[in-house]
């Protein structure tokens, strides 16, 4: 990033040597600040499209349609369902703890946005390159906590109280199946910073056409097996982190009426609506960083993509993350719609009798692994990672639509995709 | 079974329960759905797709209406409202000035239509009865400035020439879509205000 | 509330501060329609919930004493909104004992088959809201596709999607109508793979199965003791229905297993055994509907009913098998043409009994678990 400032900003649009132009720095700084406005502005409308297309595959998998009047196939639906929530009576509760209960929609906003810092859509779009890049993100979304807690205990309802203790101990818990199970990657990689991780994943510096770039086989998830389970601990963690069903307990609806914002109305409801969904894109975001490969490009090398120009290949690879990290989104709303929600002493079981042993074991077993594999040439490597996909990838795909279809049949349906 | 058989079953049984419960989500993805998009995104009106048993609103064709009033008797709480009186012409016949139904009050069970000896009273299949007035769900189907006369049933006679079904309560729905009068005539306020001065007076 | 009700739940309650109350309902996405519980909790764990009802008094059976005996039909719909033709079938059978009337065998069997799509109907409610009170909100979707389909043909039977008014003393109100048997027939081979999908979706699921198994266990002889009815009581491991062991109406006729709770995958008697004798019973409800189709026979489907009923004064109480389990309807006659008293024995309000002394111990998402799976419908506990 510091030298595409340096050689496009400082010295293709200023005309200036970077080494001895005084306000380089100045340029660095707003150039920082605009990609994080970015991004924060990227999270929030994301968001908001995430509330249209969760209502949309709900519809679906429940038989109905879903929103369908504002707009093509009712894609504006949150622009307006944003503007009445800013209509509506922003109200405290009289009993509520006023200072609290205000300002604890910007904690667990800015728990949220910050995120977006350390977030890579490509290769020079990155608004900090932080070494501890991963470390960081895991810091900053445990600040959603602190508002949760602050609203669920300044709303002085019980409803609010018990979401906001229950989302502490979740949170809480599960940060660390989520830190063991991330040091797999990790450790595979040698670094902590989210570029690194992903470069990680575009297999060896050069080789043939199937060797180098984002290929299926290179990602972090398909390298062993070790990194698999991996990959399924963090993103179950993780789904625990951002609140969604199976482990939506703060806002169990059926239990807790709406858990930590039952007491809220107006902007400061939307608000927190807003980081819910959010945290779907900051989850699928990491999933996709770690252990799917990120922005790299099937096919193209890094020394290719550090040749081009900032909209050559940097602008595909953003294309290429922002569409895994939307597959991924959908596959959390997916799950959201099908399975039922646990109960509070069977989360901290799974957290702690199975993601967390497991993932331990996981860490030695990735530390041993590494010593065993030093000897492999990168074509070794190469095809051992090709034969595991195919095993872990490809054939589970394959079975798991068959027997989608097979579903389909059973029912005496057709596929009809007439309506959507 | 042993603790670590329950472990690996307890796994097992998790991915394989989430492996077709997926699947199952997943295959909805592909069906259509099932809803329609009432009122306007439906290709025939839904009144059309209701059964021809449907309770929608009652109708009653005066025109072959005996004045039997079973119907009357047998609603059991009371919304058709009927007056019959003798015609002051002809005092042996008698004639119905009034016969009401609240739709607002019904509650569509179908008693009375079983009572009715000639089908003068059925249900249609009109539903839709949202407004701004209450009182409009009132259904007059006698005029009382057009008294009806008993029907004479026809001896023998299998059916009896009834108007179209809810070809009545259509005409009187319409009205409540109609654009209002040009003009609302101006009350005679003073004979409103001068009738119960008056009743007073008699009380006393 | 009243003071003396007031001091009734003081007492309940237990007087230790340290333990939090909590009103659960009336407005409360989980309590089934109107319905309050005060809970009293240690943090997630219950110490009492005390079930308040009564926000759903209609006073139906005050009415009865007020209208006719054949226009009381309507109000029996509402006492039990989500399978009202059990309420219709019951009423009408009691003043069918009073009267002394012998209903046709058409009419039998027109009673069946529209009992036993109301049952499909009422256990797909059932089964799909414990679903969503667990958490998984598609079942419940999935449940109310197929009752549509139900309530389209019962529509087209009797002319209305809830409140059927369909059975009438002496009878039912319409034979089938015209290509309605073969609709019928049509929909059992569509709604037979759709239980199983139902089973592998949510029934087959772990978490489900975690969430219900062991859980809110009753014993049989709990069970019995404060009189559990229906799907509830079998679900406890009691071999007992009305249609099979006091048989009335056309089921003496049919083949139909009664579906008793195995533990199938805890103790017997937990939440999972109540949900899953709902979802066995939507299966032997399609058989028996089988068997009516076939065995359907020609004549009458009303008895002759004198045009005003009066009977003699005497009393007669029915019994049936509702969805919700075993419904009585008591009716004392006077003599004159309108009841003098009418009671309905209903099994949600049974069931509600049982919440108290079962709810000591249990988590607050267990509490919704064991309303759910008591099936309970609200305005069948008040009337």
């Amino acid at each position: 990033m510091e030298s595409f400032v340096n050689e496009t900003l400082v010295r293709g649009l200023m005309h200036e040597n970077p080494a001895t132009y005084e306000y380089t720095w100045l340029v660095q700084v707003v150039w920082m600040v605009t990609l994080a406005f970015l991004a924060g502005t990227f999270g929030a409308v994301i968001s908001g499209i995430y509330t249209w297309t969760e209502r949309r595959m709900a519809g679906r998998i429940q038989s109905r349609i879903g929103p369908n009047r504002v707009g093509p196939a009712g894609f504006l639906q949150w622009i307006v369902d944003a503007v009445k929530l800013l209509l509506k009576e922003d109200l405290t509760p009289k009993d509520a703890d006023p200072i609290l209960f205000k300002i604890a929609p910007y904690f667990v906003f800015l728990g949220f946005v910050m995120t977006f810092v350390a977030l890579p859509f490509s290769a020079s779009f990155v608004a900090a390159d932080l070494n501890v890049g991963i470390f960081y993100i895991l810091a900053i979304t445990a600040l959603v906590v602190v508002g949760v807690l602050m609203s669920g205990w300044a709303s002085n309802s019980k409803w609010a109280l018990f979401g906001g203790i229950r989302s502490a101990a979740q949170v809480v818990s599960y940060e660390i199946p989520a830190g063991l199970s991330l040091l797999v990657p990790v450790m595979m990689a040698g670094t902590l910073s989210t570029q690194g991780l992903i470069q990680f994943q575009g297999g060896p510096q050069d080789g043939a056409w199937w060797q180098v770039g984002g290929w299926f086989w290179n990602w972090t998830a398909f390298a062993n097996p070790m990194a698999f389970v991996a990959f399924f601990i963090f993103f179950i963690a993780s789904l625990a982190e951002g609140n969604r069903t199976p482990f939506d307990l703060p806002e169990a609806e059926s239990e807790l009426v709406a858990g930590f914002f039952t007491e809220y109305s107006g902007m400061r409801f939307a608000v927190f609506t807003l980081v819910e969904f959010g945290n779907i894109w900051v989850m699928s975001a990491l999933a996709v960083i770690l252990f799917l490969g990120g922005w790299e490009i099937p096919g193209v090398s890094h020394a290719q993509i550090a040749a081009s120009p900032w909209y050559g290949y940097s602008l595909i690879s953003g294309g290429i993350f922002v569409l895994k990290t939307l597959l991924m989104s959908l596959v959390v709303m997916w799950i959201r719609w099908t399975l039922p929600r646990i109960r509070v002493d069977q989360m901290m079981n799974i957290c702690w009798k199975y993601l967390v042993p497991i993932s331990m074991v996981l860490v030695v077993l990735t530390a041993a692994n590494e010593l065993l594999m030093a000897w492999a040439s990168p074509l070794v490597l190469s095809l051992l990672h090709i034969v595991f996909f195919a095993m872990a990838g490809l054939l589970p795909a394959v079975l798991f639509f068959k027997q989608t279809f097979k579903n389909i049949r059973l029912m005496g349906d057709r596929v009809d995709l007439s309506n959507w | 079974m042993s603790a670590t058989q329950e472990y690996v079953q307890n796994i097992r049984d998790t991915v394989t329960s989430f492996w077709h419960g997926m699947s199952i989500t997943l295959s909805h993805m592909f069906r259509r759905p099932m809803t329609v998009q009432y009122p306007d995104r439906v290709d025939v009106p839904v009144r059309d797709t209701l059964p021809p048993r449907y309770r929608g609103f009652l109708e009653m064709d005066s025109a072959i209406c005996t004045l039997c009033q079973a119907c009357e008797r047998a609603c059991p709480i009371a919304c058709i409202a009927i007056e019959i009186e003798k015609d002051p012409a002809n005092p042996k016949q008698r004639i119905m000035t009034r016969f009401d139904i609240d739709a607002a009050k019904c509650m569509y069970c179908g008693l009375c239509v079983e009572q009715c000896p000639t089908g003068a009273l059925q249900h249609t299949r009109e539903f839709e009865g949202t407004m701004v007035n209450i009182a409009n769900l009132t259904f007059r189907f006698v005029d009382p400035t057009k008294p009806v006369t008993a029907y004479k049933l026809p001896k023998g006679a299998e059916s009896y020439p009834r108007r179209m079904l809810g070809e009545i309560v259509q005409q009187q729905m319409r009205a409540w879509d109609a654009p209002p009068p040009p003009f609302i005539p101006e009350e005679p306020a003073p004979a409103v205000a001068a009738a119960p001065a008056k009743a007073e007076e008699k009380a006393q | 509330m009243n003071a003396a009700g007031q001091n009734v739940l003081l007492e309940k309650l237990s007087q230790d501060s340290d333990l939090m109350l909590l009103n659960m309902g009336p407005q409360h996405p989980s309590t089934h329609g109107v319905l309050n519980f005060v809970v009293q909790t240690d943090g997630e764990v219950m110490k009492k919930a005390v079930p308040q009802i009564g926000y759903l008094h209609r006073g139906i059976e005050k009415i009865a004493e007020q209208v006719q005996y054949p226009q009381f039909m309507p109000y029996t719909d509402r006492v039990d909104y989500l399978a009202a033709m059990f309420a219709n079938e019951g009423y009408a059978l009691a003043v069918e004992k009073l009267l002394g009337l012998e209903v046709p065998p058409r009419a039998k069997y027109l009673r069946a088959i529209s009992c036993e799509l109301n049952r499909i109907a009422s256990h797909l409610i059932g089964a799909g809201s414990m679903a969503m009170d667990i958490g998984a909100t598609t079942p419940f979707t999935h449940g109310l596709r197929e009752r549509e389909s139900i309530n389209d043909l019962l529509e087209a039977l009797c002319g209305a999607r809830l409140t059927y008014n369909y059975h009438r003393i002496g009878g039912v109100a319409f034979d089938l109508p015209d290509g309605w048997a073969d609709r019928l027939r049509k929909f059992l081979d569509h709604f037979e793979p759709f239980v199983d999908e139902f089973d592998r979706l949510i029934s087959d699921n772990k978490i489900y199965i975690e969430r219900l198994a062991g859980v809110c266990t009753i014993t049989a002889e709990e069970a019995v003791a404060w009189g559990l009815a229906g799907p509830s009581l079998r679900g406890s491991g009691v071999d007992f229905d009305v249609r099979r062991d006091l048989p009335y109406g056309a089921y003496p006729e049919l083949k139909f297993e009664v579906v008793t709770g195995k533990g199938w995958v805890g103790q017997v008697g937990d939440a999972y055994d109540r949900y899953f004798v709902r979802v066995q019973e939507m299966r032997e409800s399609v058989k028996i509907l089988r068997q009516c189709l076939d065995k359907l026979p020609a004549g009458e489907f009303q008895a002759k009913v004198p045009k005003r009923v009066k009977p003699e004064a005497g009393e007669a109480l029915a019994r049936v098998e509702s969805a919700r389990g075993e419904m009585a309807w008591y009716v004392v006659s006077d003599g004159t043409d309108k009841p003098y008293r009418v009671h309905a024995r209903t099994g949600s309000f049974m069931a509600m009994g049982i919440i108290e002394p079962k709810s000591e111990g249990l988590m607050i998402a267990d509490l919704v678990a064991l309303i759910g799976s008591l099936d309970i419908v609200a305005p069948e506990v008040d009337r």
